[in-house]
């Protein structure tokens, strides 16, 4: 207990201590200053050594990946010597082909994203550098290639793949499958069903859609491999075609002799038939069996589309129609490449002036298209293979022309089972239709969740296979792109289920799997 | 009782600025969650980074005031003003540190140093303000003596000399006593934990051996014992202020040298980001 009284509690209490002489002279404390000072001096040199030792990574914000931590006592690596930043050249050294001519980990090379298409090369005010989405010095474990969903969010201005996504192309823009072929699948599902005993729907899909080793995707439909087990049997024939007079105006076929005799470009296949394939009666002939692609149809083909368009121009290079979608030009190009060099091919050793003309000009004509197909931003497209059709021949009359184009439906009377022929020219049939070519999906992992027809639903496969009735063509045929639509994704991909996060499906670097190509690497 | 109501009233509008630049902190940070990803090198980063800067740079300038009379002298504010300006703003600057950071650990060599130093500095901060607020109160409290801190070492070898003094008059049985038990506690003033706990720190339990011994003296002794306990009494009251002002002295060391090794490492941080 305090022992004052008021009056009496003062600086020294009751024993009264003695006020001070002088001024008691506080303590300096200089010493406060001195040891921050020398701690300073100490870390200064201790930085300084580093520098001048070469290492300098004091100054470091942490250390580097795995992947980069052989680089990491080199700082000119990354940051140049003369910016000290990091820029996308410093990045390119390694992580780019010297020539590549659109870089792999280049904005250009996702804006192409495997299209083909140059056009879309169209730079955004976006771009960022290398380094913005790929953070360095975040040690050893960081993942530097996760990169946010937040980062897209720049250019693509939608939350997520349930929030804004678009619809997919081929189902917004209603965009019919380009198979051309008169295919119905669930009347193929029941024959395959009943012929191999198969109870389960799905796996009369794995019949034909036979997956590729890494069970991304699934090979292209090919006729040999999955058709010709039921369509062109050894009985299959033409019917009685007539056979071409020499100097007649009725439309008719070449024999094979005729061919043979004839000889040209690009019919060496027919040194190699068999003539017993053909049945001779007077002036007509007819072909058993009829093979797929059967070069004799063709080549017959062709010459009645000749007499048709007779400018045909590149239109001739090709054995079908040149509709494609747009991201397959480039396709139709090489098509036309091949056929040239199997032209050349039969012409060469043959002395005759005109024939070495003729192969002059394939030559040149073949260095052009080349140029054009290895040129990365040649506008290409299809009209030069389309224009020749729109020009008819102006000789022929309207009777002439039905009169060759029924004899084209009858030399392809065994091909219109499936196929369309139109103008003395099969369509096209495009077996390999990527329709979503920007996005990356995996049937493997999908597999395990959900089955085919879970997705595939557009057709109603399931329902019909198990029933007798007659299908309604127009829920069943080619042309429906019997696809999942973004809502169907959105099922199982959605916050609460599977993850709905940008690079699910989309990768920003499209072609990087290329970088593990070594002999791409060391060309 | 009119300068006691401006004071209160200065003091809720501190705490109340403080809190709306806090509560202002925390809306920034949940618009930076919502519009961009948190990382150390974004905009919103490089924003926070700016303003602790500034605020390293406002409550730097409180240490400067202090010794730049020119400065001091100006209408620059009062010296609590400038004194609450560096402690809220230095709170702030942790806070905006923090969110700089990402509210994640550092990875290099000159981060880590930052992040530490930043937490030393400104807890070493927070201490001291809490030491001065409480050991002044604390001391006002229970004791009846004040003395400066420097003085105490002087005092003391004064309460000895008078206690001799008194002794040296006294009974041999006191001067027994006063040797055996007083003696030894007036040698030179001690450091004694126990005053954080209690001020009066076993003082009354000290002084209970006089209680028992002055009923067996005569009057003039007892006066004399009394005398030699209010002696003692002062000395252990002095011990409590040599005890309790030693942190109030020295807290500074801990805060001083590593804000000014904080300033460096800012510097330095600086050259790296703008450099690289």
């Amino acid at each position: 207990m305090r022992d004052d009284k008021p009056g009496q509690k003062g600086s020294y209490g009751r024993v009264g201590l003695p006020v001070a002489t002088q001024y008691v002279v506080p303590k300096r404390r200089r010493a406060m200053a001195l040891v921050g000072a020398l701690a300073i001096v100490l870390v200064l040199a201790w930085l300084g050594f580093d520098w001048f030792m070469g290492r300098g990574n004091l100054l470091s914000n942490g250390p580097l990946s795995s992947s980069h931590a052989r680089l990491e006592t080199e700082c000119t690596s990354c940051h140049s010597q003369a910016e000290r930043r990091v820029t996308d050249e410093q990045c390119a050294v390694c992580h780019e082909k010297y020539g590549d001519a659109l870089g792999v980990y280049s904005f250009g090379a996702h804006y192409v994203y495997r299209s083909d298409d140059f056009r879309r090369l169209v730079p955004s005010e976006h771009e960022v550098p290398c380094f913005s989405c790929h953070l360095e010095h975040e040690g050893r474990e960081a993942a530097i290639t996760a990169v946010t969903d937040r980062q897209c969010f720049d250019c693509h201005p939608f939350a997520s793949l349930n929030v804004g996504h678009p619809e997919f192309d081929f189902a917004a823009d209603q965009l019919p499958d380009l198979g051309s072929l008169a295919f119905p699948h669930v009347h193929h599902v029941r024959e395959v069903m009943k012929e191999e005993a198969l109870e389960d729907v799905e796996r009369t899909c794995l019949y034909c859609h036979n997956a590729q080793a890494d069970g991304r995707n699934f090979d292209p439909i090919n006729f040999d491999r999955h058709c010709d087990a039921c369509h062109l049997a050894a009985t299959t024939a033409t019917p009685a075609l007539p056979v071409r007079q020499e100097g007649g105006t009725e439309p008719g076929v070449d024999s094979l002799e005729t061919i043979v005799a004839r000889g040209g470009p690009a019919t060496r296949w027919a040194l190699y038939t068999n003539p017993n394939e053909f049945r001779r009666r007077g002036d007509s002939v007819s072909k058993v069996p009829v093979h797929h692609r059967d070069p004799w149809v063709l080549e017959n083909l062709r010459a009645l589309r000749l007499r048709l368009h007779p400018d045909a121009g590149l239109a001739d290079l090709l054995t079908t129609t040149p509709e494609v979608a747009e991201s397959g030009y480039r396709q139709l190009y090489r098509e036309a490449i091949v056929t040239l060099e199997e032209q050349a091919l039969g012409l060469r050793g043959r002395p005759e002036p005109e024939v070495q003309s003729d192969l002059t000009k394939i030559s040149d004509l073949l260095a052009e298209l080349k140029r054009v197909v290895e040129e990365p931003f040649a506008a290409l497209d299809e009209s030069q293979f389309l224009l020749a059709l729109a020009r008819p021949n102006p000789d022929l009359t309207a009777e002439e022309r039905a009169q060759i184009e029924a004899l084209a439906g009858e030399l392809t009377q065994p091909c219109r089972q499936c196929h369309t022929v139109t103008q003395a020219t099969i369509e096209r049939v495009q077996a390999d239709q990527r329709v979503l070519r920007r996005a990356e999906f995996d049937h493997r992992a999908h597999i395990l969740e959900t089955r085919c027809l879970d997705c595939h639903g557009a057709i109603p496969i399931a329902d019909g296979a198990r029933s007798t009735e007659p299908v309604d063509p127009a829920v069943d045929r080619a042309e429906i792109q019997n696809l999942p639509t973004v809502d169907v994704c959105r099922e199982c991909h959605n916050p609460q289920q599977a993850t709905n996060a940008c690079v699910t499906c989309h990768y920003f670097h499209p072609n990087k799997g290329r970088r593990s190509d070594l002999l791409l690497y060391l060309e | 009782m009119g300068t006691f109501s401006r004071r209160k009233a200065g003091f809720e509008r501190r705490h109340w600025l403080f809190a709306i630049a806090v509560l202002a902190c925390v809306g920034v940070w949940f618009a930076n969650v919502v519009l961009d990803e948190v990382r150390p090198g974004s905009d919103w980063a490089i924003g926070y980074g700016a303003a602790a800067l500034a605020l390293l740079a406002v409550a730097a300038a409180y240490g400067l005031r202090r010794r730049a009379m020119k400065v001091a002298s100006r209408r620059g504010g009062s010296s609590s003003a400038w004194l609450a300006v560096h402690v809220y703003g230095g709170g702030l600057f942790l806070i905006l540190v923090l969110m700089h950071s990402g509210f994640r650990l550092p990875s290099g060599w000159v981060t880590w140093w930052l992040w530490i130093l930043s937490w030393w500095v400104v807890l070493g901060g927070l201490g001291g303000l809490f030491l001065q607020r409480w050991i002044p109160r604390l001391l006002t409290s229970g004791l009846g003596v004040e003395a400066h801190y420097d003085r105490i070492p002087e005092l003391v070898a004064g309460v000895r000399e008078r206690a001799d003094k008194l002794a040296a008059q006294c009974s041999p049985a006191v001067q027994e006593f006063y040797l055996r038990s007083v003696a030894p506690e007036l040698q030179e003033p001690r450091r004694r934990a126990l005053y954080y706990l209690d001020v009066t720190g076993g003082i009354q339990a000290r002084l209970r051996d006089f209680t028992h011994l002055v009923q067996f003296l005569s009057h003039e002794e007892a006066e004399s014992l009394r005398d030699l306990s209010r002696l003692l009494r002062t000395k252990l009251e002095l011990d409590a202020h040599y005890t309790l002002q030693l942190p109030l002295r020295w807290w500074l060391y801990l805060h001083l040298p590593a804000s000014l090794l904080l300033v460096v490492f800012v510097a330095l941080h600086l050259v790296s980001v703008f450099l690289y």
